[in-house]
């Protein structure tokens, strides 16, 4: 499994990809970074980071399919699927590696964040109890993310295909909030409370205002981990059934 | 060493492989011969755990190819039709990690990745990314792979596709080498192939078991003592005729123009002693004989008119070959 896990790596970190991505974010980051510091003295935005990690997991979000997109549909078009499936190693196994070495790069990914914070804290002050709040929260949403992204991998032969699918998947998450509190939901009460009780935009903010919450951390972690399921049984039904 | 038991695949409605069983014995070439689409494919697929079969049962070691999947997958190293290499990766890097995702110990890794890459001869290539190797190198990479660990049984799914001559012989002098610890099956729509390294063949056409004999047997049955070559100058009609009116004769085949006012015909008798009949009957019309001879069936001959039947599995290629073939015209190119 670890050297499944090692190779995804490399793929990542040997070529330009993980690199232009994190590029990719960081300077998405800076800006609103930038735009913050630069309304403070409008007064009518308070700046603060859990704001700007907020305002940047619309973003993210965006880049986690083109991370995922290739995980499983390029083993499938290039055929070495066959060479990890005639592996000792379990679909388990191999679902598990790949995606653990995608979070290692979505946490290095989120390192390359710490920069402003800690650039913030040498003429300024930072919070960091609430930092690290939101930064816990971030990876926890991450972490979701990723394994639905590659759940969709999982399901094509074409990595573009899988990228412009999680598209859609990744705006359906976003826009649960907001059908969430669309007027037609709230007439009704208990639908209102089902769908909320999803959205993980609404646990996000309990993240970026700083609290955490035991219910938010089981339900992120036990989100990602029905995905994460779900991947290897897609896995292991399509080779039982026809291709 | 390998037991294959009714195996049974369907993709949807359509049947890939129709009830096989087989048995790949230890140390032994066994040669997998079909056209291409017999399901060749599918069934090596199967046997190295990629794909689950419908029906059936695949034990490789003792060990059950999908109860006990790790440890039957220990024991072999596949080689499928397309090399499963990483384009990205450098030859060597590539071998590393196909070592250690087969678990080979930490320690053995470079040994053993060594060992492979001089037997296939691609230590000069070492450095070299995946991606920019010739497709025969690619073939070797794969081929490389499948040996690492040192499965007991090795898959290899047409191994010589894509080589040049001189590789292709290179390749089975490395499968005849291997064949000292290990068992292999090879499967090859080239019967010259398959007879140049195997002890015994199992040749599947459509999905279903055509025969399974050794080498030798179906070498013995290349002559058949009931089909004659016969090259005659003379009308083609007349001979024909006199040939038809002659009792015991099954089967005349297309005459085939040899040169002006000669021609080959190939006759298929009901037994041997109809050949004088023949002799004097075409000698009574004042045909000429240039000769005639008992046909050589080619192995291709033989391959074609196994798998053009559509009869049932036959216990010897003997058997075959005492039939007809149902379509006298063969929709296989014979390579």
């Amino acid at each position: 499994m670890f050297a499944l896990y090692k190779k995804e790596l490399q793929s990542f970190f040997y070529s330009p990809f993980a690199y232009v991505l994190a590029a990719l974010f960081m300077f998405i980051f800076s800006i609103s970074f930038v735009t913050s510091i630069s309304d403070m003295t409008s007064n009518t935005l308070k700046f603060s980071f859990p704001n700007i990690f907020y305002n940047n997991f619309f973003y993210f979000i965006f880049i986690i399919p083109i991370l995922t997109m290739r995980s499983f549909a390029d083993e499938r078009r290039g055929g070495t699927e066959v060479l990890l499936l005639t592996s000792p190693l379990s679909v388990t196994k191999i679902v598990l590696a790949k995606f653990l070495s995608i979070v290692t790069v979505f946490l290095f990914m989120m390192a390359t964040t710490l920069f402003f914070p800690l650039y913030a804290s040498i003429s300024g002050q930072v919070m960091w109890s609430s930092l690290i709040c939101v930064y816990i929260g971030f990876f926890l949403w991450g972490l979701v993310c990723i394994a639905a992204g590659m759940l969709l991998s999982s399901l094509t032969g074409n990595a573009i295909i899988a990228a412009i699918l999680g598209e859609i998947v990744m705006e359906g998450l976003l826009f649960l909030d907001t059908f969430a509190g669309s007027a037609l939901v709230q007439s009704y009460p208990k639908l209102n409370s089902i769908v909320s009780w999803f959205s993980m935009q609404r646990r996000f903010v309990y993240f970026s205002q700083g609290m955490f919450r035991l219910e938010d951390l089981i339900f992120f972690l036990s989100a990602a981990a029905v995905v994460v399921c779900w991947n290897i049984f897609s896995i292991e039904k399509r080779r039982w059934s026809h291709r | 060493m390998v037991e294959i038991k009714n195996l049974t695949k369907h993709y949807g409605r359509n049947v890939a492989v129709k009830n096989i069983s087989f048995e790949i014995r230890d140390n032994e070439i066994l040669g997998f011969l079909g056209p291409n689409g017999a399901g060749k494919s599918t069934t090596m697929n199967i046997i190295a755990g990629y794909l689950p079969s419908t029906e059936g049962t695949v034990t490789i070691n003792g060990f059950d190819i999908t109860e006990q999947a790790s440890e039957a997958k220990k024991c072999i190293g596949y080689l499928p039709e397309i090399p499963p290499v990483y384009p990205d990766m450098r030859v060597e890097e590539y071998l590393k990690f196909v070592a250690g995702l087969k678990g080979v110990k930490r320690g053995e890794i470079p040994k053993q990745v060594e060992d492979s890459m001089e037997r296939l001869h691609i230590s000069d290539m070492r450095r070299r990314l995946i991606r920019n190797l010739s497709k025969g190198y690619k073939q070797r990479v794969g081929f490389a792979q499948a040996l690492l660990g040192n499965p007991k049984l090795l898959i290899l799914d047409e191994p010589t596709v894509g080589l040049d001559p001189a590789q292709v012989s290179e390749v089975r002098k490395l499968i005849l080498d291997l064949k000292q610890d290990h068992s292999i099956i090879f499967s090859s729509h080239i019967l010259a192939e398959v007879s140049a390294v195997c002890e015994r063949v199992v040749i599947i056409n459509k999905g279903e078991i055509k025969a399974i004999d050794t080498i030798a047997h179906l070498e013995e049955s290349m002559t058949a003592d009931t089909t004659l070559d016969l090259t005659a100058d003379g009308e083609t009609t007349k001979t024909v005729r006199i040939l038809k009116d002659i009792r015991g004769v099954t089967n005349i085949s297309e005459p085939e123009k040899i040169s002006e006012n000669r021609y080959h015909y190939r006759i298929e008798l009901k037994d041997e002693s109809v050949r004088n009949e023949i002799m004097s009957a075409l000698v009574a019309n004042q045909i000429g004989i240039v000769e005639m001879s008992m046909a050589k069936l080619s192995l291709e001959q033989v391959f074609l008119k196994v798998t053009a039947n559509s009869g049932k599995k036959r216990s010897s290629l003997q058997d075959l070959l005492d039939e007809t073939p149902e379509s006298p015209e063969n929709p296989y190119d014979a390579e």
